[in-house]
């Protein structure tokens, strides 16, 4: 469809996205996580990444942490959009905090065969300082955490290596404001 | 409602009102609380199904917080940007005793609430001022949410227009926060507006927009919309603010107090409006007004659809009339010729356009105004969508009228397939239409017609006077179109004035897959 839609030509909003990590306080209650991921896919938005845990068991609150991919403009209607819900306190994109900070966690098994492969992965696991959960012979899990590019830079060394078997599990990023 | 069906049928009522901040609260029932999540008999996901078409909803399974929760519920669908709540309650909690609380009793929590602030932004006041002094085109452009605001809001806009001499256009939901039949009033704006009201919108320097919401019906091609207008927007809601269109200034607190506001600071400052400083304007705005937009050519015999609401207007502005209407062609001519002086007195469906929507409001505006004269004015094929109402009428000695305009068309569908898919018409005649005058008196309500434009001003002086429910079928000119027109993704100097108006919209392939 050319630019002369009635509707925002997608092309154009791709180009600018980029990526966003909101913090939302809510209400913990039944159906506030629906409300949230249902208001994300009515509106077309994308959820990258979501994570959600009480932070307050006596005031009843929840911290919902939101990888989010969108220009500008359309965060600024998410975060509009959020603050809309009956049961969200506040909505705030990291980004526009003067200091913010924000964390990840992994988990990761790898199966290897052999000794250079066992090297290779004690070598990176030591560059990244990962916390060993597990080893057995051909077998090792590994915890990491910090930001989600360390993650993936980590992940993506671990690819180098040819042969081994990688499985894991990520939180997706949680972040807080100073 | 009833459990299961009864809650999937009004998902549409609720999602219209949503879309028009129409405050409602509804209370569902559900399956007792044991049997929930079993597939029972008449059991279905309410809060799951209601929740993208509600502001908020609750599934109360705890009787002692069934007052509380009421409460909340109402706060919540009156304040800041009203809208729909649901409360579903299952069969033993509406069994169960426990102590009721009162309102005063509840503390409601701020955050839930959210209603719009309550403080002047003095900065949005004074540039305001400054720049309506400054203009040399401006333009308010005013919606629903001027009435939500209440009826001061519009007694608050009138004070303010009277002041700067500006033209005040409005959206379909904002007719009668401005005296229609005023000078300064331009009407309607949009797809179906005037001329003069979208070419004002399109050449503006100063767009003053309060509480509208840039609805694709009303911005047309929004690269093309009002390209040189610095614009204000007054919108309770914050979502509101830069959705569809990006505005230089902004507020989110209640219009009347806004409004109010900037009143005092007038008064207060002794700010002066040169009453001519708009005179080009004015005098550019009434050459537009000069094209006659709304010019119809009534003929001796059949009875044009717009000649039937202007003399319904005529022989109904001396009562207290509310209008409701249906959706499609009859809608817009009734937004087009018949004018309301005051704030309330419309009710219709904008935002989702519910066919079907028309007389069930009337039952209600009725109901709510026992000596008011309320009239739908319907279609055929809209009324037939839910005929099974006039029954609640005839039981409940509601004197409603509707109005038909006969047309034997799905009219606005005829009119797109006519003007955009090249005449292929498909699904939008009906062959098979009941005799409207048989059906009211088969409901004992009472039914007239007129065939031509000899027997229209009869039929409407019997529809206003019996004191029963009146269905009032009105025959008009079958391939009446709607104009003037906007075409879907066109800008708002590209609108087609009339079926004499030659120009076709430039790219009919393109408007096609717009709606």
């Amino acid at each position: 469809m050319s630019n002369s839609s009635v509707y925002p030509t997608p092309i154009n909003a791709f180009k600018q996205s980029k990526r966003s990590v909101l913090s939302v306080i809510v209400d913990n209650e039944p159906g506030i996580l629906a409300r949230i991921v249902g208001l994300f896919s009515g509106r077309g938005y994308n959820i990258e990444a979501l994570n959600v845990t009480v932070v307050d068991v006596e005031n009843n609150l929840s911290r919902i942490t939101i990888e989010t991919l969108g220009e500008e403009r359309v965060i600024n209607q998410i975060i509009a959009q959020l603050e809309k819900l009956v049961p969200v306190h506040s909505a705030t994109n990291l980004a526009n905090l003067k200091e913010s900070y924000e964390a990840e966690i992994c988990l990761v098994k790898i199966e290897f065969d052999n000794d250079d492969q066992d090297h290779k992965i004690l070598n990176f696991a030591d560059i990244y300082r990962t916390r060993t959960v597990q080893k057995r012979q051909h077998l090792v899990v590994y915890e990491i955490s910090g930001t989600s590019e360390r993650i993936n830079k980590f992940l993506d060394d671990l690819t180098t290596i040819s042969g081994i078997k990688v499985e894991l599990v990520r939180s997706g990023p949680i972040g807080l404001g100073i | 409602m009833t459990s299961g069906p009864g809650v999937t049928n009004v998902v549409t009522g609720l999602t219209d009102a949503l879309m028009d901040s129409i405050p409602v609260v509804c209370i569902s029932g559900q399956v007792p609380s044991h049997l929930i999540g079993t597939d029972a008999f008449q059991e279905c996901d309410t809060t799951g199904i209601t929740r993208p078409c509600t502001k908020h909803n609750y599934l109360v399974k705890d009787v002692n917080k069934l007052s509380e929760t009421i409460h909340e519920a109402f706060e919540i669908a009156r304040s800041g940007r009203p809208g729909p709540v649901l409360i579903d309650v299952p069969k033993d909690v509406q069994f169960a005793k426990a102590k009721y609380k009162s309102k005063s009793e509840v503390i409601f929590k701020p955050h839930r609430i959210k209603s719009g602030s309550s403080e002047i932004d003095g900065q949005f006041i004074e540039k305001l001022v400054e720049h309506i002094q400054k203009s040399k085109k401006p333009v308010f452009y005013v919606g629903g949410g001027c009435l939500n605001s209440g009826p001061q809001a519009s007694n608050e806009l009138m004070k303010l227009v009277q002041k700067t001499n500006i033209p005040v256009t409005t959206t379909l939901h904002g007719l009668g926060c401005y005296p229609g039949e005023d000078p300064k009033s331009l009407a309607m704006l949009g797809m179906h507006g005037t001329y003069e009201a979208n070419l004002a919108m399109n050449e503006c320097d100063l767009m003053i927009n309060v509480g509208a919401r840039f609805d694709d019906r009303v911005t047309g091609r929004l690269d093309a919309f009002s390209p040189n207008s610095i614009k204000f927007h007054f919108d309770i809601d914050q979502s509101s603010i830069n959705k569809n269109v990006k505005v230089d200034y902004h507020t989110n607190t209640d219009i009347t107090l806004s409004l109010k506001a900037i009143n005092e600071h007038i008064e207060s400052r002794g700010v002066n409006f040169d009453q001519s400083q708009y005179d080009q304007w004015w005098n550019q705005i009434e050459e537009w007004r000069g094209k006659n937009s709304l010019l119809y050519e009534q003929g001796d015999e059949v009875i044009k659809p717009q000649h039937a609401i202007s003399r319904l207007y005529e022989l109904t502005n001396q009562k207290d009339t509310f209008i409701t209407t249906e959706v499609g062609q009859h809608q817009m001519w009734a937004a087009q010729y018949y004018k309301f002086s005051k704030p309330n007195r419309w009710i219709t469906s904008g935002g989702l356009g519910t066919m079907g929507f028309g007389m069930p409001a009337a039952i209600g505006a009725q109901m709510a105004n026992p000596e008011a004269l309320v009239i739908d004015i319907a279609g055929e094929a809209s009324f037939l969508m839910n005929i099974q109402e006039i029954a609640t009428a005839v039981q409940y000695k509601l004197p409603i009228k509707i109005f038909i305009l006969n047309n034997e068309y799905m009219g606005m569908v005829r009119q797109w397939q006519e003007l955009l898919h090249g005449s292929r018409y498909s699904e939008s005649y009906v062959d098979a239409l009941p005799d409207f005058k048989n059906l009211a008196e088969s409901f004992n309500a009472v039914g007239v017609r007129a065939k031509n434009l000899s027997e229209l001003d009869d039929a409407i002086n019997e529809m206003i006077s019996v004191d029963r429910p009146v269905i009032a079928d009105i025959w008009v000119d079958k391939k009446e179109n709607c104009f003037p027109m906007i075409p879907s993704g066109a800008a708002h100097n590209e609108m087609l004035l009339s079926k004499y108006d030659k120009e076709k919209p430039e790219n009919q392939e393109k408007g096609k897959v717009l709606v």
